[in-house]
């Protein structure tokens, strides 16, 4: 297992990712909190491991992009000044990823239901039209599987065996005004990306062997899915699994608490 | 219009190797020729509008050009916010195609109306609207739309009063063409204006109803934004009879003749022939549907002639 693989460098990659984000969070206080924490260990693996640099990466949960600017500001595609001006008058890094606004977000989001449509439009050009062997992922939230659009695009990528694209599905059990089986039944998700046409994957998505099992199959010639099951507000107790940390800034001493926590943690892998 | 822009659209694809057509799996009957033709470089999206504007989004994001066809309403409501969010605010060269703008459809019923569609698209930043008069005049627009970085939609359409009359002469670069001019320019006039195929009411009332007569310019515009300072002649026009009759197959609000009228300068009239929403909802041809709105040739005349002739 080459180093970049390994469980461990991934698990402090995302550790430091999440302080970053969260301290990104607190100093601005800004919302989202839960949704961003849910999705960092995939952001984690798909820069650490799965990105070449022909490929690309489209966050259609858009209400995800301060994980994604943490990420992108760890991985050295974001500069220190930039990530400085998260959130305030003047930032190219809004709420949700603005429109050629940084290299390495090529569409802006936030309205949900777009970034699959666009990543299969990509996907179609590079392996039918441009016949490059660049690939395409795109990280979907499980509420925004409600969106029509969203299924539009599947049946597009299935038809067209768009093995060049991989969907992951961050699916953490809550939306915007409840839990997702309580809004609109997603389940047998599985069985619905499969009917549409993809290989799907199913696994803890804060289990980087288990990501990495998933994410490193060879091509049968279809998209894929990876329904990633994952904890909203992942990594800090009082955060997880609840709608509040959705709308919620953080204050001074859930700051404190959280990163204690996060030490806690990394104190943890260490030993 | 719809044969003259297959015809156009394919110079266009011959010429621009990233250029690539998708069709919201309509053109029965029109497209054929170019599946044929062009191979991978013809999408079928699907029944599937808002699905179809976010793959030309992502198409187009690896510098590929492509051409969004469907019927004017389903190539612009449906997937209003994708054009928005994922062509517009990208800047992106997607060039949307609207069959059937205003009435063409008639008898096909509401639903295939296209009676919004600039209001709907006109607001949204960096999008060019392309609206041919006639048959002849929609190549013109479809090379310009061709050489555009950005957005744009083209809005096709077959008018109940189609005319077959050509223009004294077009502007090269706002393609405004002029189909009449002032006998008299010394004495009162009015300046008629149609946009797009909506001119054509204006022909039909010159070539039979006695337009040719009064003492009129008559000028169709097929762009917007409009570029009034490079349509001279049209601004000269208007700037000496300061009374315009403006014609659209379009709703009111959000029409090009709102834009119009803020665009011009101070005029001693404005007079705007539109369509217009009629609560008993029965369905005709696109001719019934003009004369609900009394958009016909015999109404601008009558209006022609009250502005003429007003105190």
């Amino acid at each position: 297992m080459s180093e970049a693989v390994k469980p461990i460098v991934l698990c402090r990659t995302a550790l430091a990712i999440r302080r970053k984000f969260l301290r990104m969070h607190y100093e601005a206080r800004s919302g989202h909190v839960g949704s961003g924490l849910s999705a960092i260990d995939l952001l984690t693996y798909l820069y650490s491991v799965w990105l070449r640099d022909n490929d690309h990466f489209i966050l259609s949960k858009g209400h995800g992009a301060s994980s994604l600017y943490a990420t992108l500001h760890h991985f050295g595609k974001l500069s220190d000044a930039e990530l400085a001006t998260y959130y305030k008058d003047d930032t190219l890094l809004p709420a949700h990823p603005a429109p050629r606004g940084v290299v390495g977000i090529p569409a802006a989001t936030g309205s949900l239901g777009h970034g699959l449509p666009i990543a299969t439009g990509m996907a179609h050009s590079y392996k039918h039209l441009r016949g490059t062997d660049a690939r395409v992922a795109c990280l979907l939230s499980d509420g925004e599987c409600n969106e029509g659009s969203t299924w539009e695009a599947a049946l597009f990528a299935g038809h067209h065996r768009l093995s060049n694209l991989q969907v992951l599905v961050d699916a953490n059990g809550i939306q915007g005004f409840g839990r997702t089986e309580d809004v609109l039944t997603l389940e047998p998700f599985a069985k619905k990306w499969q009917a549409f046409g993809f290989d799907v994957s199913e696994c803890d998505g804060h289990d980087f062997g288990a990501l990495h099992a998933a994410l490193s199959q060879p091509s049968s010639g279809r998209p894929r899915c990876l329904i990633a099951r994952t904890v909203k507000g992942k990594g800090i107790s009082f955060m997880e699994n609840t709608v509040d940390w959705h709308y919620w800034p953080i204050n001074d001493e859930q700051y404190k608490q959280a990163v204690s926590e996060l030490d806690q943690t990394e104190s943890e892998l260490l030993r | 219009m719809r044969v003259d822009f297959v015809k156009a659209v394919e110079t266009v694809l011959a010429r621009d190797a990233d250029a690539l057509f998708i069709t919201g799996d309509l053109g029965f009957n029109a497209l054929e020729g170019l599946v044929a033709k062009y191979g991978k470089r013809f999408i079928n999206a699907g029944v599937a509008e808002q699905g179809m504007m976010g793959l030309a989004a992502g198409l187009a994001l690896t510098g590929m050009r492509p051409w969004v066809y469907s019927i004017a309403p389903f190539a612009t409501y449906r997937c209003m916010e994708q054009i928005r969010n994922d062509v517009c605010l990208h800047q992106l060269p997607v060039r949307i195609v609207g069959n059937g703008g205003g009435y063409t459809y008639g008898i096909m019923g509401s639903t295939h109306h296209a009676l919004e569609d600039f209001a709907v698209l006109k607001a949204l930043p960096n999008m060019r609207l392309f609206f041919p008069c006639a048959n002849d005049h929609v190549a013109a627009a479809v090379a310009q739309m061709g050489e555009l970085d950005g957005p744009s939609y083209l809005r096709l359409s077959v008018s109940a009063y189609n005319t077959d009359r050509a223009p004294l002469s077009e502007n090269a670069l706002t393609l405004t063409r002029s189909y009449a001019v002032r006998a008299d320019p010394s004495k009162p006039g009015v300046t008629v204006i149609g946009a797009g195929h909506g001119v054509q009411v204006a022909l039909r009332a010159l070539a039979a109803h006695g337009l040719d007569r009064e003492n009129v310019d008559v000028f169709g515009i097929a762009r917007f934004p409009f570029s009034l300072t490079a349509d001279s002649a049209l601004l000269a026009s208007v700037l000496e009879t300061k009374n315009v009759v403006f014609i659209e197959e379009h709703y009111a609000a959000g029409g090009m003749g709102e834009s119009m009228k803020l665009a011009l300068p101070p005029l001693s009239a404005f007079s705007l022939m539109c369509a217009s929403y009629h609560p008993d909802q029965h369905y005709g041809s696109a001719a019934f549907h003009m004369k609900q709105s009394q958009l016909t040739p015999e109404a601008l005349l009558t209006l022609v002639q009250a502005q003429l002739r007003a105190p």
